[in-house]
């Protein structure tokens, strides 16, 4: 008989205290994780796609930049080209959404002879100034939203839309 | 817009903006040497109709292809879509197409035809320049039928 043995009840008790830990831990650890989720999020920049836009190209002149993204819709995986206009005003590089304010077509810059230097919506003949400002009296009720731009390594690379912030 | 739940309630409540159909017209050819162009062609109308979706999307409504076999009778299938949108009070009924046998139809229909070009042994950004050049010819097309 050794003095080490295990009474009945000591058994029970450590087997329930071992298996109530177990559970106890597996229903904290999700809370846990679901707490601390917004540090360990990717960090900031995952947004910017990189364009094949040299910096040092952009005139002042609004062109056309395309970037394609790939967009994950469940299990479904597609590029996504999209575009932005841009050009340069003074040393800033200004990135602006082809999206029209009114119903979603796509402007062009002077896509309309008789109104140089705006953009041209050719749904609904609604206006933009160059940065992005909509002419009055025309369909648009807003300015053009811009796009969060970045240099990487001489290259545009660029962000989420945000509100114009030129006018 | 797309034909489809969402877009309809904007397309309901935005009516006197978006006055124009575009409905593809795809041909469906069973024959041994017919089916890969046809199959090739479909592919590049409905590529060019989503594109063209994007362009106007605030005046347009993109329906389902229409796709039919070469026998089928072409001017009562264009006069039969055209009674049913006209219920919902559009104004203009654009069809697109590659297939050849709609030309001789003649203007007044608004079938547009567009050469098809074989995409499938482009990568995505050529086709996508292929795409955009043929979508800037058909932008006056269309900007000229809106201006009368």
């Amino acid at each position: 008989m050794s003095n080490n043995k295990v009474s009945r009840r000591q058994f029970l008790s450590y087997t329930l205290t071992g298996v109530g830990g177990f559970m106890a831990a597996g229903m904290l650890m999700p809370m846990v994780r679901f707490a601390i989720d917004p540090v360990l999020q990717k960090s900031e920049g995952g947004d910017f796609v990189l364009t094949e836009k040299k910096i040092a190209d952009i005139t002042e002149v609004p062109e056309r930049v395309d970037f394609t993204f790939e967009q994950v819709d469940a299990w479904y995986k597609s590029d996504i080209t999209n575009a932005a206009w841009v050009y340069k005003e003074g040393d800033q590089i200004i990135a602006l959404s082809p999206v029209c304010k009114h119903l979603g077509c796509t402007v062009n810059w002077e896509g309309d002879p008789a109104h140089k230097n705006q953009f041209f919506c050719p749904c609904h003949a609604g206006r933009y100034e160059k940065n992005g400002q909509n002419v009055p009296k025309t369909p648009p009720l807003g300015p053009l939203d811009q796009f969060e731009i970045r240099e990487n390594d001489g290259f545009l690379e660029i962000g989420k839309a945000i509100p114009n912030t030129l006018v | 817009m797309h034909w489809n739940g969402k877009d309809s309630a904007v397309f309901q409540a935005q009516k006197e903006y978006i006055d124009t159909a575009v409905i593809p017209l795809i041909v469906i050819d069973g024959s041994e040497h017919g089916f890969p162009f046809a199959a090739s062609a479909a592919d590049f109308t409905l590529s060019l109709a989503n594109l063209i979706e994007n362009q106007f999307k605030g005046r347009i409504v993109l329906f389902p292809s229409f796709s039919y076999t070469a026998g089928q009778d072409k001017q009562s299938l264009l006069d039969i879509w055209k009674e049913e949108l006209l219920k919902a009070e559009f104004k203009y009924i654009f069809f697109i197409t590659s297939d050849r046998e709609w030309s001789t139809l003649g203007d007044e229909h608004d079938v547009i035809w567009t050469p098809s070009v074989p995409l499938d042994s482009m990568d995505q950004k050529m086709r996508n320049s292929v795409l955009e050049d043929q979508l800037r010819q058909l932008i006056p097309i269309f900007a000229k039928k809106w201006a009368n």
